[in-house]
Formats: C-alpha cells, structure tokens, sequence
C-alpha cells in the first residue's frame, strides 16, 4: 500500500509508474493461489515426485552403483518376481504386519487408559499431562540404545528387577518384544494427547442423561464414550498403523534385524538391500512394495478425513 | 465425556480421586523409569555404572558430560544438526506458508491433487524416498552434503507445515483480510501484513513440530551423510554399536546432551505445541 499512496501524494510524475504497478498488482491478486503454491508444487516435484519416478523406473532395471544413471538394463518385473519369491521378504512382509497390529493394538489401549484418567479433573492433573508426554519428545534411536543398556543381560536394571538372566535381544522370541516396547512407550503418550483432544470435545449431554438413567461407568464408556470417540480412536489407528509400517530406527539400533531376522521388517530388509548389499533396484521393488501398503492405509485414512470435512 | 461429574458421597468421591492418582503415580513411574534411570546412568563413574547390585544411591560426577562436551566429533554433530534442522525448517516454512494458505484461502485447479500430494509425501515410507535419493544426489554429486539432508528432510516437513498452517488459516475469519482487500491491499500485502502476524502460534507450532523431526530424524541423515556431516542420531548410532562399547557413562550423557534441547524446546512452548498436535492430526 506505502508505494501507492507515495506515488499518488507526488502528483503527476509518477503517475506512470503508478499505473505500471496497478496492473502488476491486480496480475498477482488475480494469480495469487497459482503464484503461492508455486514454490512448494517445484520442491515437491524436487524432493518427491521425480524420485519417486526415478525408483518405479530403477525397479524395473538391472541397476548396479558402477553403471551410469540410465546405464542399467531393463529387468521388467524381475525384481519383484525376486521378492515375492524369496521367503526372507514373505517373512517380514508377514512380520511387519504382525508386529504394525501388534503393536498398535497396544498402543491404542494404553493411549486410550492414559487419556482416560487425564481427563478427570483433580487437582495437580496438568503436572500428568506434562511428564506422560515426555516419552514422545526423546530421539527415537537415543530411546531404543537407552532400552538396549536397560535390557542388557549382564548389567542391564530390568533383569536386576526380575532377577533373571535373559538375553532379551538375543534371542528370537523376546528380540521383537524388546523392539516393540521401545515404540509403544514412545507412541502410546501422543495416542493418549489426540484421544484427548477427542475426550474433550465431546458433548455433556448424552454422559449427564445417562447419569440420570442410573447407567453404571462402565455401562457410560461402553454406550456412550467409546462410540462417540469413535472418529478420534479410527485417525489414531490409520496414524499409527502408518507410521508403525515404517519402523526402522529402533530396530536397526536394538538389532538390526537379527537374530534369524526374528525382528526384520520391512524398513530393514529394504535398508539392507539397498544400502547394505547396494541392490538399488531390488530396494526400490521392496520400497515400491511397502508404498502400495501404505498408499491403502493411507487411501482409509483420507476417506475419514474427507468424511469428517463433510460433516 | 467430557470431565466425569463425581457421583455419590464424598467419602466415595475421595476413593476415587484416590484410585486416580494411584493409578497416576503408577502410569508416571513406568513410563519415566526408563528416562530417569538413563540421566542416573550418565551421573556414574565407570565403576559404578557396572556395580552389582545397581547403585540407587550416589554421589553425582558430571565427568561424562565433560568428557562429551570435549569431543570433537559430538560437537561438529551437534552443529550439523542444528544446520540441517534449520535449514529444513525455514524452507519448509517459507515455501509451505503461501501454500497453506492458498489452499486454506482460494479454490483453484489441482487443489485436490495438491492436497492428496502432500499427505501422500508425509505418510508414504521415508525410504521410498530415501532411494532414489540417494542415486540421484549420487549422481549430482550432493550426497554426504548438508543441503541433501535439508532438501530431503523437506519430504517430511513440508507437508507438515502446509498441514498444520491449513488448519490454522481456516480458523482465522475471512473478514480480516476481505476489509484489507476493500481498502485496497493486494492479496500479498493482506497475507504479510494482516493475516501473517494474527497466525503467529501456528508458526511456532509448525516450527516446533518440524524442528522436532528434523532433530530426531536418524535414517534420511544415517544415509546420506559421512563422518564430517553426519547429525547427532548417526553419532548416537555409532556410539551404541557394537557389542564392544561399555562407555555406558559417555553413551547416556551423549544421549541426554542430544534429548535435552527437544524437550526444553518442547516444555517452553508447550501450549502451541499441543494445539498444534491435535490441529494437525485430528481436525484434519
């Protein structure tokens, strides 16, 4: 606006560039939504959709580090026909289910617990709120090396506790627990701040007349609570299971996949394969793999959006 | 359900409250144990760190945190991490505010596919991404750089902020800017200097959030990132690898040096952080 009125209290000699700006302005109010998503559609093209190209074509080739980027040899759907035929990606195709619901399932509950009792008004409850949520703040691969010191057979605290002796990350049957835990102490807190927000938002009502009607807590939460959070309970599942699918930081720290890949998921055979072995092309098959299972989830997760929006 | 009305006597009442705070205290313990014995672990001279029984009582050294802090290699970390976090904060927040608020704001062509892009780029496997990245930059010449990691943070980062701010915009009323508008402002000079100042805790919240995950990110920065340039998650890795560290002491003190600045961070703005949280995920 400044130039403007500048230009207008100077009389007649600017008048030209005045005109020059109008024209420019009423150009940019008339393009402004193009002109503001301009520079995130470009970064977006840079970060994702062009690599995004790049590893569906390198899934289709023979690509080797050594040769030059187009330099491969087309493979068509060999790559897949070599993960789906090799029991170690079946096995943490299978596992990586496995543990997503496994451990969701766990973290929805003790979410759901945690958010239950915050929402009781008592005195001093704000200083829960605070410490609960502290889990979910701490780097990711820092908590799963403090589990790994906590767990550790010889000097590790919690088998001073149980006064046992138990290899816990050594041994197949244990090693995903281990790895689980870390993750539903970090993700149940967050489950438990968006439940809630939900718990929050609901209306009075229907608990007040049902207080009247003599219905017992239990019978409350069953009847009323749970089906009315039921939108909030569904967003924190899709998120979970989504970000779960991915797992990567504790595993690789804890144990890297072993022992006898009791705790290869996904992200590590794919990290494996790509960055270990260097099989780029087999990776991006892996990878291509785990975004189709993520686009579904992915694909529930706007329906609800979009159902919530038209509401 | 909104604050549970207490029924019944007030003698039940205070069972109650009683059982609840228990039930608390209980929650606290379990879920902070892990975190107050691993500050306990840095507080520990080498001996007692491997004591047998546990020591629950002792004198506190802070030789761990000394001895960390003099690293060369924690340090030169430390900075490459608040380079890259910055680095992917700002872009992200400079290229994905406008788009917020475009999207908040105006109806246009492709506003759907934008929309289904970035949620698509936040909730699709990072190493999706990670790959092709990686042989591109390659081939670029960019990887083991700062600026690959900032540009590929931004796949994460991005789409929250666009997705947080979105939010934010949509709660602000129209009319602020329709009166800007009517009195003559372009829609950018309406944007900066009207809209922009009255969205401030969504700007602190994105940054937060952003700052959060870019700080703790380990597998974009474990890849693409060598000895010189790697972050603090790849140094922390690299610490507890292998069967042969027993620098237990270093290893917490390290750990707690790299949580301690998120959580401050976090407790400083905890309001906007928690608005921002459930404005992100759960409004949609």
């Amino acid at each position: 606006m400044g130039g403007t009125t500048e230009a207008a209290a100077s009389g007649r000699i600017a008048r030209r560039p005045l005109i020059r700006g109008r024209r420019r302005m009423i150009w940019a109010d008339r393009n402004f939504a193009g002109l503001a998503i301009l520079p995130t559609t470009l970064l977006m093209l840079l970060v994702f959709g062009i690599p995004l190209l790049f590893s569906a074509w390198l899934s289709l080739e023979a690509w080797s580090p050594d040769q030059t980027l187009f330099g491969g040899t087309f493979a068509g759907r060999a790559n897949y026909q070599d993960l789906l035929t090799d029991p170690e990606f079946t096995g943490s195709l299978i596992l990586t289910l496995e543990y997503t619901a496994a451990v969701v399932a766990a973290e929805l509950g003790v979410g759901l617990g945690i958010a239950l009792l915050l929402n009781i008004d008592l005195p001093w409850i704000g200083l829960f709120r605070t410490v609960l949520i502290v889990p979910m703040m701490i780097t990711p691969v820092v908590a799963a090396f403090c589990w790994k010191l906590l767990l550790d057979p010889d000097h590790g605290v919690i088998n001073y506790f149980i006064r046992q002796h138990i290899v816990w990350l050594g041994q197949p049957e244990t090693a995903l627990l281990s790895v689980a835990v870390v993750n539903i102490w970090q993700n149940a807190p967050y489950v438990a701040i968006l439940l809630l927000a939900g718990l929050r938002s609901l209306p009075h009502e229907p608990v007040e007349a049902a207080q009247i009607d003599g219905a017992s807590r239990l019978q409350m939460f069953w009847h009323i609570t749970l089906p009315l959070l039921r939108p909030y309970l569904l967003v924190a599942l899709l998120l979970r299971m989504i970000f779960e699918f991915r797992s990567f930081d504790n595993v690789y720290v804890m144990t890297s996949g072993g022992p006898a890949n009791a705790t290869l998921v996904l992200s590590m055979y794919t990290y494996l394969a790509s960055f270990v072995r260097f099989d780029l092309s087999l990776g991006s098959a892996a990878a291509w793999m785990m975004m189709l299972i993520s686009l579904l989830m992915c694909g529930c997760f706007i329906l609800l959006v979009r159902r919530r929006e038209a509401n | 359900m909104a604050a549970l009305t207490p029924v019944g006597s007030s003698r039940r009442r205070r069972t109650e409250a009683f059982t609840v705070y228990a039930a608390l205290i209980a929650l606290t313990v379990v879920f902070l144990f892990p975190l107050v014995w691993i500050v306990g672990l840095s507080l520990k001279t080498r001996l007692q760190v491997f004591a047998s029984p546990p020591l629950f009582l002792w004198r506190p050294t802070f030789e761990n945190y000394a001895a960390t802090l003099a690293r060369a290699d924690f340090g030169q970390a430390f900075v490459n991490s608040l380079l890259v976090s910055a680095g992917a904060v700002s872009l992200s927040l400079v290229v994905g505010v406008p788009a917020a608020y475009a999207m908040a704001r105006f109806r246009f062509a492709g506003r759907n596919v934008l929309f289904f892009a970035l949620l698509s780029m936040r909730m699709l496997p990072p190493i999706a991404v990670l790959i092709p990245m990686y042989v591109l930059f390659n081939a670029f010449g960019l990887t083991t750089t700062r600026t690959s990691v900032v540009l590929a943070y931004t796949t994460f980062s991005l789409p929250l902020v666009v997705w947080i701010m979105r939010g934010f915009f949509e709660d602000l009323p129209r009319e602020l800017e329709e009166s800007a508008w009517v009195d003559g402002a372009s829609r950018l000079q309406a944007f900066v200097r009207v809209v922009l100042p009255l969205i401030k805790p969504g700007l602190v919240a994105a940054c937060i959030l952003c700052l959060q995950l870019a700080w703790n990110d380990f597998l974009f920065a474990t890849v693409l990132t060598n000895n010189a340039t790697r972050t603090l998650p790849v140094l922390m890795a690299a610490f507890s690898g292998g069967d042969t560290s027993t620098d237990w002491g270093g290893m917490t003190a390290s750990g707690v040096l790299v949580i301690l600045p998120v959580i401050l961070f976090s407790f400083a703005a905890q309001r906007h952080l928690v608005a921002g949280l459930s404005s992100g995920a759960v409004k949609g």
